[in-house]
């Protein structure tokens, strides 16, 4: 029984892999051009010569579009997706491990206070001259952190509540639905290619900081990471050194579902041609032309098939991550 | 002290929510550029005017949309005489002091496009949503209760089910909508279901058919709904009834000689719905999310495609008030699956 279960996870990550492998050479053999659309054969059925996929209402080629779509995906969500990922990494485990008792010193705030204050109030001529303010204002700082670097009173200790503050930033993200938010921020001014990936990553990376979170606080309460502590480590060998190793496997396996979840956000945005550029091709896009000719059937089944195919192997990939993790455990 | 985290919680809610409608009034109004603004709502206006009469319409049509007075309290403006860039401050007297007074009072603004307000275009589009978002809500919490309630019954089947709906569950929902649309609405296949509208539109509809027509239109719009949240909660309530199925006390029943269906339905279910309730304040806006692509889809005049197209047509006041919506529903959906938490869990009644 075992050994039939384990033939076809082998079977399907093979599959998966090849798929994804797939789309990747597509992504590259894409034509960069702007296609030329043939308004001789507008909406034309597949599996004829010249266009062996069929056409859409505009006579753009639905193979060329399909190709030049998995160029989006690889070149948007993939980057979007590590964005995502190294975000919520940084700042998740950030809140884990010093959670609400990050110290500082009375000093260190008073001065950051006072170079943010002095920094906005002149920020009129902060800008007129950049250099001068800036090196005016690092002075300020400086001036005042001298005579309180003795005193008793400045040195003593504060707490930076970063977990909270992390936690109110999630809650605030998560109180409207992403899809909802993205488009009304993408519908204040469409986002570039660049803006896209950065709203996305800047909207989605709650998951991923819950996720290191948690698993931060388990791994820094073990006894091991007490002893190293005790051995003398600061604070980010500790990090690097004897966290870190143990919380990234969980955040690889979460890159195939940030991927696939990214892609489904994407193309779904693109389908109802809000937030992105009209000449982006991607597969929502493409599917979305369905709704001008509905009995297109190939409008609809290219696209729908290469994205439900994408997004299906990248879940099985992670499935298969997680059974692996289990076993080493 | 039970109603002080359901207190909390919204408080929380609503500042969050306060928070990201200030953000994007602040960002809507920094992008609304005057002169395409006036270009856009004079366009149909073919009269020719004077200098002067055109400077007086310019400033009646900014007034009353709110755009003559500066943005925020302060300003990094620069002083026309010499160019000298500084701090304003404005007082009480901008837009967005302005807009939220208004909106403390119940007031949206009114419509960029067609000048309605923007309350009455809500509420005639919530009159839509809500039917289709209720519909599956309910339609998606029956399917998941038969679903795994007809499971727990057959083991043999659970596997084969459980990953077929994880299939489902990956897939994007306008994919599913579009799919069946296609196979289900479509003359060349299965002309089951109509592809648009909601059929009251004709004249001969009487009053007792309208339900069912209303009904019938909303098969499939409802149905591709269901599709995209059914999987997840299954997923998550079978997980959690067969965690209950291993504890002692169903040792117990069984002992006691009760059947293995009333173990389920009367044992085991109630304490395995707990953990499903919390999906639930997910749930209702995610539908609202989900209706954003239904309704655009399937040509319904809902909150989720009035949402679309006057993001598309950068109809801000409009805008704001559904985001602020869907903000609110999920406040409505945490305090039912509160009190949901309270009609399952005797316990938590008699700490209260």
């Amino acid at each position: 029984m075992s050994r039939v279960r384990v033939a076809g996870f082998g079977k399907r990550k093979v599959l998966a892999s090849g798929w994804l492998a797939g789309i990747l050479v597509a992504a590259f053999l894409a034509p960069t051009s702007i296609p030329t659309p043939d308004l001789l054969h507008t909406t034309q059925a597949p599996f004829q010569a010249g266009h062996w996929l069929g056409t859409d209402p505009q006579g753009l080629d639905v193979g060329v579009s399909l190709l030049q779509g998995s160029r989006t995906v690889v070149l948007s969500s993939v980057p979007a997706a590590i964005l995502t990922l190294l975000l919520g990494a940084v700042l998740g485990s950030a809140a884990g491990f010093w959670r609400n008792r990050a110290l500082t010193t009375v000093a260190r705030v008073a001065v950051a206070v006072l170079v943010a204050g002095l920094g906005l109030l002149f920020l009129p001529q902060l800008l007129a001259f950049p250099l001068l303010g800036s090196m005016l204002l690092v002075a300020a700082g400086a001036l005042m952190y001298w005579p309180l670097r003795r005193a008793a009173w400045a040195q003593r200790s504060v707490a930076v509540p970063l977990d909270s503050l992390l936690m109110g930033a999630v809650n605030l993200l998560d109180s409207i639905p992403i899809l909802i938010l993205v488009i009304g921020v993408a519908a204040m001014q469409r986002p570039s290619a660049t803006g896209t990936i950065a709203l996305l990553a800047l909207t989605c990376w709650t998951t991923a900081a819950r996720i290191m979170r948690t698993t931060t606080l388990q791994i820094a309460a073990r006894p091991y990471v007490e002893a190293a502590r005790m051995v003398g480590l600061t604070n980010f060998q500790l990090l690097r050194r004897h966290i870190w190793p143990n919380t990234w496997p969980l955040l690889a396996l979460q890159l195939p579902l940030t991927v696939a979840a990214l892609i489904g956000l994407e193309t779904t945005l693109s389908f109802l041609g809000v937030g992105f550029s009209p000449d982006i091709p991607s597969w929502g896009k493409l599917l979305s032309t369905v709704r001008q000719a509905p009995t297109a059937w190939w409008l609809a089944l290219w696209p729908g098939l290469a994205l439900a195919g994408t997004i299906v192997s990248l879940h099985s990939l992670a499935g298969l991550g997680a059974n692996r993790s289990d076993v080493t455990k | 002290m039970a109603g002080w985290p359901l207190l909390r919680y919204t408080a929380r809610t609503l500042l969050a929510a306060w928070f990201i409608l200030s953000g994007l009034f602040l960002l809507s109004r920094a992008h609304t550029d005057r002169n395409t603004f006036l270009q856009n709502s004079t366009e149909g206006n073919g009269r020719r005017l004077s200098a002067s009469d055109q400077a007086h319409t310019t400033q009646q049509l900014l007034q009353r949309y709110g755009l003559d007075v500066p943005l925020f309290y302060v300003t990094l403006g620069s002083a026309a005489a010499t160019g000298h860039i500084s701090w304003r401050w404005h007082g009480s007297r901008n837009q967005y002091h302005q807009w939220f007074r208004q909106l403390l009072a119940g007031d949206l603004g009114t419509s960029y496009r067609d000048g309605a307000p923007v309350t009455e275009v809500l509420s005639q589009s919530l009159s839509y949503t809500l039917p289709l978002t209720l519909l599956a809500a309910l339609g998606s919490m029956g399917l998941t209760l038969a679903l795994v309630l007809w499971l727990s019954h057959r083991p043999r089947w659970r596997s084969a089910w459980l990953s077929g709906l994880h299939v489902l569950r990956a897939l994007p929902l306008f994919l599913l909508a579009t799919c069946l649309l296609l196979l289900l609405a479509n003359p060349d296949v299965l002309a089951w279901f109509p592809t648009f509208g909601l059929g009251l539109e004709v004249e001969e509809v009487a009053w007792w058919q309208q339900p069912g027509r209303l009904l019938y239109f909303l098969t499939l719009p409802t149905l591709s709904l269901v599709l995209v949240t059914v999987p997840g909660l299954v997923v998550q309530l079978n997980g959690a009834l067969q965690h209950e199925l291993e504890q002692p006390y169903i040792a117990t029943a069984r002992a006691k000689g009760a059947s293995s269906i009333r173990v389920v339905r009367h044992h085991a279910l109630r304490n395995a719905l707990l953990p499903t309730v919390a999906l639930l304040s997910e749930l209702l806006p995610n539908l609202v999310a989900g209706a954003t692509v239904v309704e655009v889809l399937f040509a319904l005049p809902g909150m989720g495609r009035l949402l679309a197209e006057s993001a598309a047509a950068q109809d801000y006041p409009v805008l704001l008030g559904a985001v602020g919506l869907v903000a609110l529903v999920r406040v409505a959906a945490q305090v039912l699956a509160d009190g949901l938490y309270r009609v399952l869990d005797p316990r938590i009644r008699t700490h209260a």
